[in-house]
C-alpha cells in the first residue's frame, strides 16, 4: 500500500521533468558552460552594483507585496468563512471575477486611473485636496497598486481553502472553557489557519519574484525586476547570461522560503505530522 | 552578367506558377515570422492570400517576438521552422553577422530593378520602413512656440511639459547627440568612440530629471499622449496619424527621426527557398500593392515609384515621403548589433541611478 | 450581529479594490472612439462588434479556453494525486521532489518558454497546442501542490484509516474520507491552474505563432496601439462569469426555498 501511495507521484514527477525539468536545464547549463565551464556570468551579476540593486529591489517588492496582500487578504478570507455557508460561495466569487480580466488589460486600466489627468488625479482637485496633479503613475507605489490588485485573489482564496479544513468545533470548544473570542482566536483558530498563510505568502512571493509586464508598464526608470532583466536578456540572445539570472533568482527564492517555512514550522499544526 | 539561360529559367520560374494556376505547388506551405494583430491581418488581405491564389503557395503567418533566441535555437537544432523572417534592425544585424539568412538572389526577385541599391542587401530586403520621431502634444505648447528638433526637447526652459523617452539605447543615444549639436553623417563616427558615447550620456544627464515616463511597448506614447500624460514624446510614426484622425491635437516633428527598416530574409537550410523568394518577391516588387499596404498602416516600403500611388496628404504621414526624409537619420543595424551589448548594460546602470 | 458591519464594510471596500480596473474598462468598452480614454467620447457597440465579428479574435479566445481548461484539468489532478504521495515519501526524499514541483513556477515564464521551445524543436512539436497544454499544466502544478498541499496537512489522518478499518480498501478510503473535505481546495487549485494557463503570455509566444491564444492576441495588437477591443473582451468575460454565478446563485436560492417550504 505504501508504494502504491508513492506511485501517486508519478504523473506529476514525469510533467515536472519533462515539460519544467529537463528543458530548463538546458537553458541553465548555457550560464555555467561557456562553452567550458565557469562562473563568468555570475561573477558579471554580483560584481555589478546595477545588478544587485535590481537584485535587492526584487526581494523588497516581492516580500512587500506578499505581506500586503496577507495583511488585506487573510481578514478578508477570514470574513467568508464567517459568513453562512450558502453565502460563501457568491464571495469567493466576487474575489475570483477580476482573474477573467486579462493582466495585460489591468495594467493598462490602471494608466488610466493613476495618471495626471486620471481619476484619482481628478477626484482630489475636485475636492481641493490638491491643486497640482499628483504624480502617481510610474511610480514604486503604482507598481505595489497593480501588482496587489493582481495578486490578492490568490492570497484570500488560499487562505480560505486552509480555514473551511478548521474544525469549527475546536473554537466552540475553546469558548465553552471560557476563552474570550479574542482568546479562542488567538489560541485555537490563527495557528491553525497560519498553514493557509504561510502558503499564501509563499505563493505572491514567487510570483512576485517573476513579474516583469506591470513594473516595465507602470513602474518608473528604477523599478525594474529580475523578471524584467531575465526577458531583456532573452530578447539579445544572451542565453548564458539569462541562465545565470534565473538561477540566482531560483535559489534565492527557495532559501528564503526555507527559511520562512523553517520559522514559520515552530507555529504550524498538522494533524498529519502530529 | 548572367547568362540568358539561366535569367530565362528563373523568370520562368516566377512566371510559370502564375500561368499553371495553383495546380502546379498546390501543396506548398511556406512559413512567414511576422508580428501578429492587426498587422498581420493586413498583410494577410494585401500579400497572402493573393499570392496564394497567383501561385498556389499558402503562406502561413506567425506571430513571434525574441526572434534573434528563436532563430539561435532553431540554428542550433539544425531546424527553421521559419522560412521567411521579418526583422528589426538588430535582429537582422545579430542574423546576419551569425550567417543565418540565405543570400538574396536579386535577380529574381527585383528583375525590374524597382528597389533601390541600398535596399538589395546581399541576405536581406527591406519590407517597410517606420520612423522613431518626436511627438508634441500643440495644446500643451507655450504660446506661439513649437518644439522643431531635439534641442527643443531638451529645452525645458522654453518648453516646460512632462516627457516621455522610450527605455531603450538605441536612438535615445543618438537623440541626446544630435540635440547636442552633432550633425545626423556623424552620428555613428560619434558613437563609435568612447568620448562619444560618455558625451550623449551627458547630455541624457540633463533631460533625465523631466522625462516622467520611460516607455516599452509602442502602444504606451500613444496612450500616455492621448490621456494627456506627457506633453512630448517619441513614438513610432504610424499611430500618430491615427491619433490625429481622433482629434487629438498632436504634431509630428520629423526632424531628427530615426528611420528604421523591416528587413525581410530567408532563413538558412529552409526546404522552400525558391517559394520563399517568390513571396518576398511579391511582396515588395509592387508600387501600387505597396502602396496599398503603406496607405493602410503608414509603413511604406522601399520600391520605386510608391509614392506615385499614393495621395499627397496620406504621403506626407509617411517616413520616407521626400518632404520628411531630410532631417532624419537611419539607425546603423551593424553598429547596434556589434555594441548592444555592452551599451545595454550601461543604460540599465544609467537608468537605475 | 453587532460589530459585523465594520468587517463587512471593511470587505466590501477590498471587493471594490479587486473591482477597480473593472469599472474603469467595462465604460470604455462601450466606446465609440478608436483609442482607449475615459470617460469615452463617444458610446457605441463597435469594439463588441469588432470582437464578435473577427474569426482571429473568436478563434484566439477558443483556443485559450480549451488550452487552459485541459492544462488545469491535468495540473490539479497530477498535483492532487502528488500531494498524496508526497507524504508518503521518506523525510529526506521529500524536499527535493516538493522542490521539484514548485520550481516550475519560481523560474520565470520566460526561461521555461526557451527551454521548451529548443526542445520541441528537436521533436518537431513546436506550434502545437499539446505541447503548450503540457507546458501550462506544469508551469500550474505548483499552486496546486502547495493549496492542495496546505489543506491536506490540516485534513485529519484518522479518518482514512478508521475507513480502513471498517474494510475500505485503499483507495476507497481516500476517495470517501479524504477527498471531500479537500474538494474546495482542489477547486480553488483548479481555478488557479487554469487561469494561470489563460494569462500566459510567453510560453505562448514562443510555442504559439501560428495560432495565437488570446494573450499573445492582445499582446500583439497593444505592441502598436490600445484599442477598445481588448476592453470589450475583458468585459465580456466578467459580464458571462457575473451572469452564471447569478444563475448558479438564484437556483440554490429557490431549491433551499422548496425545501423549506416542503
Amino acid at each position: 500500500m505504501r508504494f502504491a501511495h508513492r506511485l501517486t507521484l508519478v504523473p506529476a514527477v514525469l510533467l515536472a521533468l519533462a515539460m519544467f525539468a529537463v528543458p530548463v536545464a538546458f537553458v541553465f547549463s548555457e550560464a555555467v558552460f561557456t562553452p567550458e565551464f565557469s562562473l563568468a556570468h555570475f561573477e558579471r551579476f554580483f560584481s555589478r552594483a546595477a545588478y544587485l540593486s535590481v537584485y535587492r529591489n526584487t526581494l523588497v517588492v516581492s516580500a512587500a507585496v506578499a505581506s500586503i496582500c496577507l495583511a488585506v487578504g487573510y481578514p478578508m478570507a477570514l470574513f467568508i468563512v464567517g459568513q453562512p455557508a450558502g453565502r460563501r460561495p457568491l464571495l469567493l466569487f466576487l474575489v475570483l471575477v477580476p482573474l477573467w480580466m486579462s493582466i495585460l488589460v489591468r495594467t493598462y486600466a490602471w494608466m488610466v486611473v493613476l495618471g495626471r489627468e486620471g481619476i484619482v488625479n481628478g477626484a482630489l482637485q475636485w475636492l481641493g485636496l490638491t491643486d497640482e496633479p499628483l504624480t502617481l503613475m510610474f511610480t514604486t507605489g503604482a507598481v505595489y497598486v497593480a501588482m496587489v490588485q493582481i495578486l490578492l485573489p490568490i492570497m484570500v482564496v488560499t487562505c480560505y481553502s486552509a480555514m473551511t479544513e478548521i474544525d469549527p468545533g475546536l473554537v466552540r470548544a475553546a469558548r465553552v472553557c471560557g476563552a474570550s473570542p479574542f482568546a479562542a482566536f488567538r489560541k485555537v483558530f490563527l495557528p491553525l489557519s497560519l498553514e493557509g498563510a504561510v502558503t499564501g505568502w509563499s505563493v505572491i512571493f514567487i510570483l512576485s519574484m517573476g513579474f516583469f509586464i506591470v513594473p516595465a508598464l507602470v513602474g518608473g526608470r528604477r523599478d525594474v525586476l529580475l523578471g524584467n532583466m531575465i526577458v531583456n536578456q532573452v530578447g539579445q540572445a544572451n542565453w548564458g547570461f539569462a541562465g545565470a539570472l534565473a538561477i540566482v533568482l531560483l535559489v534565492s527564492t527557495i532559501v528564503l522560503l526555507g527559511l520562512v517555512r523553517l520559522v514559520a514550522g515552530r507555529f504550524l499544526y498538522s494533524p498529519r505530522e502530529a | 552578367m548572367k547568362g540568358p539561360t539561366r535569367r530565362s529559367l528563373l523568370a520562368a520560374a516566377v512566371v510559370l506558377p502564375l500561368v499553371a494556376g495553383a495546380a502546379a505547388a498546390q501543396d506548398v506551405e511556406i512559413t512567414y515570422a511576422g508580428s501578429g494583430g492587426g498587422l498581420a491581418q493586413v498583410m494577410d488581405m494585401l500579400f497572402d492570400k493573393p499570392f496564394a491564389e497567383a501561385t498556389g503557395i499558402r503562406v502561413k503567418a506567425l506571430a513571434t517576438t525574441d526572434r534573434v533566441s528563436a532563430m539561435r535555437a532553431m540554428m542550433q537544432a539544425g531546424n527553421p521552422i521559419w522560412d521567411v523572417a521579418e526583422l528589426t534592425p538588430v535582429e537582422y544585424a545579430t542574423a546576419s553577422i551569425e550567417g543565418w539568412l540565405e543570400p538574396m538572389d536579386w535577380d529574381v526577385i527585383d528583375p525590374k530593378g524597382l528597389q533601390p541599391d541600398e535596399a538589395r542587401l546581399p541576405d536581406a530586403g527591406i519590407a517597410a520602413t517606420y520612423s522613431t520621431v518626436l511627438a508634441q502634444r500643440t495644446d500643451k505648447l507655450p504660446e506661439g512656440r513649437k518644439m522643431a528638433s531635439w534641442a527643443d526637447f531638451w529645452n525645458v526652459e522654453a518648453f516646460p511639459g512632462p516627457r516621455a523617452l522610450q527605455d531603450s539605447v538605441m536612438e535615445n543615444l543618438e537623440f541626446a547627440l544630435l540635440a547636442d549639436g552633432v550633425e545626423a553623417k556623424d552620428l555613428y563616427a560619434v558613437l563609435a568612440t568612447e568620448d562619444g558615447v560618455d558625451r550623449a550620456f551627458a547630455k541624457l544627464d540633463e533631460i533625465k530629471p523631466h522625462v516622467v515616463a520611460w516607455w516599452s511597448a509602442g502602444a504606451q506614447p500613444v496612450q500616455m499622449l492621448s490621456d494627456g500624460e506627457v506633453a512630448f514624446t517619441t513614438a513610432w510614426n504610424g499611430r500618430l496619424t491615427q491619433l490625429r484622425q481622433e482629434g487629438v491635437p498632436v504634431e509630428t516633428i520629423w526632424n531628427g527621426g530615426a528611420i528604421k527598416p523591416s528587413y525581410v530574409g530567408i532563413l538558412k537550410g529552409t526546404r522552400h527557398k525558391k517559394e520563399a523568394e517568390q513571396y518576398v518577391a511579391f511582396m515588395i516588387g509592387d508600387p501600387v500593392r505597396g502602396a496599398e499596404f503603406a496607405k493602410m498602416v503608414a509603413y511604406p516600403s522601399m520600391v520605386k515609384g510608391l509614392y506615385d500611388n499614393i495621395d499627397p496628404e496620406a504621403g506626407r504621414e509617411m517616413p520616407t515621403h521626400p518632404d520628411n526624409l531630410a532631417g532624419q537619420f537611419v539607425v546603423d543595424a551593424v553598429f547596434w548589433a556589434r555594441n548592444m551589448d555592452a551599451l545595454q548594460e550601461r543604460w540599465q546602470e544609467w537608468m537605475l541611478d | 450581529m453587532r460589530t459585523r458591519l465594520v468587517p463587512t464594510l471593511l470587505f466590501a471596500l477590498g471587493v471594490l479594490f479587486l473591482f477597480f480596473p473593472i469599472l474603469i474598462v467595462a465604460p470604455m468598452s462601450f466606446s465609440g472612439d478608436r483609442f482607449l480614454g475615459f470617460p469615452p467620447k463617444s458610446w457605441g457597440l463597435v469594439w463588441y462588434e469588432a470582437y464578435f465579428s473577427d474569426p482571429v479574435w473568436l478563434a484566439a479566445t477558443w483556443r485559450s479556453l480549451r488550452v487552459a481548461t485541459l492544462a488545469g484539468l491535468i495540473a490539479t489532478l497530477s498535483g492532487t494525486a502528488g500531494v498524496v504521495g508526497l507524504a508518503r515519501l521518506p523525510r529526506r526524499w521529500r524536499a527535493g521532489v516538493t522542490g521539484l514541483l514548485l520550481a516550475p513556477a519560481i523560474v520565470p515564464n520566460v526561461i521555461v518558454a526557451l527551454g521548451v521551445f529548443v526542445l520541441a524543436l528537436r521533436f518537431g512539436s513546436t506550434d502545437s497546442e499539446a505541447t503548450l497544454m503540457l507546458a501550462h499544466a506544469a508551469i500550474g502544478l505548483p499552486f496546486v501542490v502547495m493549496i492542495v498541499g496546505a489543506a491536506y496537512r490540516q485534513t485529519d489522518p484518522t479518518l482514512e484509516k478508521a475507513a480502513r478499518v471498517f474494510g475500505a480498501g485503499p483507495l476507497r478510503a481516500f476517495w470517501t474520507a479524504t477527498v471531500p473535505p479537500l474538494a474546495p481546495a482542489i477547486l480553488a487549485a483548479f481555478i488557479f491552474a487554469f487561469f494561470v494557463s489563460f494569462d500566459e503570455l510567453v510560453i505562448a509566444l514562443f510555442l504559439m505563432g501560428g495560432s495565437e491564444t488570446l494573450p499573445v492576441r492582445i499582446w500583439n495588437d497593444l505592441r502598436f496601439e490600445i484599442n477598445p477591443t481588448i476592453a470589450a473582451i475583458s468585459t465580456f468575460f466578467v459580464v458571462v462569469t457575473a451572469l452564471a454565478m447569478g444563475l448558479a446563485e438564484t437556483l440554490r436560492i429557490r431549491a433551499t426555498r422548496r425545501q423549506g417550504n416542503s
